[in-house]
């Protein structure tokens, strides 16, 4: 047996720094934000900021100094991410506006239908598709570039998934008529035909575009996969739809906040899906052990112990909504569980979700233990066999 | 016919960026106050124009179908935040906490908002607000609601119930104990909300002690009304999760087919799931198509 290795990795998006919101939103940048930008510099050991503060401590900016902006907080992101010891990287989102925004301004067929409630004072928007949605063309593949130039590190290229888009959308053109006293049936067959065109004429050529720029790893994201119990075999049908045909060398899928069970037996029909990148420490302990009473959280793995033709699993061990810094040792049990119970060549080791919520401190601190405690699950199970020999 | 709308009505943007500011201390309180007396002036001015029969408040201060009353509780507490139903949106579960529950006193205007003539109050069903607390229905019918409902002054009150289609006819035994114990106050309609109510009513849910029952249509298939209803039938047929805007001759034609003598237009659900300036537009739908409808039954 050779020795045991989990690859690290991101999921998703970081925070946007203050000096790029307040830059596109047009808000002044004060001498804080600036220190800002030159205290991380320094931390993630970034030259030529002096063009970004330079740009930054200007009156007014124009649109070449927006762009500046924006390439600067690609790179940052990337660098925080490659500072943190992470074998797989990207930017955290940092060009995307927001994951279900960032298609609908690129996809046409779709129109904005104002401001929802999510809960309390909080509010989202929501578009509406009003004809069969496309793109005029790829519009991730500047982005991708721009990284691939700018690290040696494996890039993994995420892409909201069409569920995810279909589910977060009304529709106006597919059920519009007959909606009234419609059948299930009627309802579920217009549902799959949104569906199905977004995975095809959205998200499958803007990912095949990205490929063929060189990514060898699109991930579909699919938060809202299993919203609907019932859909999640569309769902699954939209995932072969988005990758039909693309020649990545890995495809992944991240659900997360999910009743997992619900996923079951759908999944084993992706296509070629290298892994289900997956939540699980926003449920699980912060006692240490690698027990199962230990590790309640993680209580969906065995599903994927029962299904041995399931993907692998990318382990959620970081909850993206608290503060709480993981330490090392916890997710050291997290990762050691998890091999234990599924094989250690079934584990990958990834944050539950984006860490966008989080400050850049804070997601740094967290990263930084994902990767010490996965070197420390590595000796120990390396350890543990060396002594079983 | 009559045409009405309860639920929880959208913000409007003015008040969407208010209730923004003030959690970003931007604002102050008194401020949001005076926008949401300008958001209830609007939506009284929309109701009336649209000719609906009886007037909502909109609910504009209800945070979701339950946090008032949970607030207002002893034994009671708002609980983790969770996904409505198969929406994008969240509400504070109904969560028990010790203590027998008991409604400290009547919601006052801020919730109830007094309106210029006959009224609609919006209230969850007893076995929504019961769903996951470990407590009977029938308890907290007694002890939270009907405290409430005898406090009102309402021509009707709709109790929104969006969980019963989803947890089955399983439930019905103990909704309809829980509203026996709300008997005797204002006229209740029971509101199954965005979901296929088709179920309920094949196991009972027409003989349920409420003068009216609500369905969703855009759910429910025709068909599954019983023949010869006796019940005002509140007809979910605008539907309040799609930014689609109704066509009123066709919901005319549609109340035709049902056959009901007794019905009422409603939303499906609560009209929160669109904008503002959407849910104005199907609330003048919802008035035209009445108006359509009952052009076409005295012709």
């Amino acid at each position: 047996m050779t020795d045991v290795k989990f690859e690290t990795r991101e999921i998703g998006s970081l925070a946007k720094p203050p000096w790029r919101v307040k830059a596109f939103a047009g808000r002044p940048i004060e001498e804080g934000d600036v220190a800002e930008a030159e205290r991380w510099a320094q931390k993630l050991g970034l030259e030529g900021t002096e063009e970004l503060v330079e740009t930054l401590r200007k009156d007014e900016l124009g649109k070449d100094d927006l762009r500046l902006i924006d390439d600067w907080s690609a790179r940052y992101g990337l660098a925080l991410l490659e500072r943190a010891g992470l074998d797989v990287v990207y930017d955290g989102e940092q060009r995307r506006t927001e994951m279900y925004d960032h298609v609908i301004r690129h996809a046409r067929g779709f129109e904005p239908r104002g401001t929802i409630r999510s809960f309390d004072n909080k509010y989202y928007s929501k578009a509406a598709v009003v004809e069969e949605p496309s793109i005029d063309g790829p519009y991730d593949v500047d982005e991708y570039r721009f990284l691939a130039a700018r690290t040696d590190r494996r890039l993994k290229a995420p892409f909201t998934g069409p569920y995810t888009v279909v589910d977060w959308s009304y529709d106006e053109h597919y059920g519009r008529h007959g909606a009234l006293g419609a059948t299930a049936e009627q309802r579920a067959d217009a549902r799959r035909r949104f569906l199905l065109d977004v995975a095809e004429h959205v998200v499958r050529p803007n990912a095949a575009a990205v490929v063929e720029a060189g990514c060898d790893w699109i991930q579909i994201d699919e938060p809202a996969l299993s919203t609907r119990p019932d859909e999640v075999p569309i769902g699954v049908e939209a995932f072969n739809a988005s990758v039909a045909g693309i020649p990545a060398a890995r495809r992944s899928l991240h659900i997360c906040f999910s009743d997992y069970t619900k996923l079951f037996p759908h999944v084993l029909s992706l296509d070629d899906c290298f892994e289900l990148q997956l939540e699980f420490a926003n449920r699980d302990s912060h006692e240490l052990g690698t027990d199962g009473a230990d590790r309640p959280g993680y209580e969906a793995l065995f599903l994927f112990a029962d299904n041995e033709d399931a993907p692998n699993v990318g382990l959620g061990v970081l909850d993206i909504h608290t503060n709480f810094v993981e330490p090392a040792e916890l997710v050291r049990d997290r990762v050691v569980y998890a091999a234990e119970l599924l094989g250690p060549e079934r584990i990958s080791v990834n944050p539950d979700c984006g860490l966008r919520t989080r400050s850049w401190d804070v997601a740094y601190e967290k990263l930084a233990n994902m990767v010490e405690g996965t070197r420390l699950a590595e000796e120990a199970l390396n350890r543990a066999h060396a002594g079983s020999h | 016919m009559q045409a009405f709308a309860p639920g929880i009505y959208p913000r409007s943007e003015a008040l969407v960026q208010a209730t923004r500011d003030l959690d970003r201390g931007r604002t102050s309180a008194e401020a949001v106050d005076e926008q949401v007396q300008r958001d209830l002036d609007e939506l009284v001015r929309v109701q009336q124009e649209a000719g609906l029969d009886l007037l909502a408040d909109g609910m504009l201060r209800w945070q979701d179908l339950f946090r008032p009353l949970l607030e207002g509780s002893d034994g009671l507490e708002p609980g983790p935040l969770t996904r409505f139903l198969d929406t994008n949106s969240f509400y504070r579960a109904p969560t028990s906490i010790s203590g027998e529950p008991r409604l400290r006193e009547p919601l006052d205007e801020r919730f109830v908002a007094p309106l210029p003539g006959a009224r609609i109050v919006t209230l969850p069903s007893p076995y929504a607000l019961a769903l996951g607390t470990g407590i009977r229905a029938k308890v907290l019918a007694t002890a939270v609601l009907k405290p409430q409902l005898d406090a009102l002054d309402a021509d009707l009150v709709v109790l929104g119930e969006p969980f019963l289609a989803r947890e089955g006819a399983a439930g019905l035994p103990e909704l309809r104990e829980a509203l026996d114990a709300l008997a005797g106050g204002p006229p209740l309609a029971l509101q199954v909300t965005f979901g296929d109510a088709g179920e309920l009513l094949r196991n009972g849910l027409a003989e349920l002690s409420v003068e009216g029952i609500g369905v969703d249509f855009y759910a429910t298939h025709a068909a599954d009304v019983p023949q010869g209803l006796d019940k005002l039938l509140l007809a979910g047929v605008v539907d309040a999760r799609s930014s689609a805007l109704e066509d009123p001759q066709e919901i005319a034609e549609f109340v035709e087919r049902l056959g009901v003598e007794r019905v009422a237009l409603v939303p499906n659900g609560d009209l929160q799931y669109v904008s503002e300036r959407i849910a104005r537009q199907k609330l003048a739908r919802l008035g035209a198509a009445k108006t359509r409808r009952a052009k076409e039954t005295a012709a």
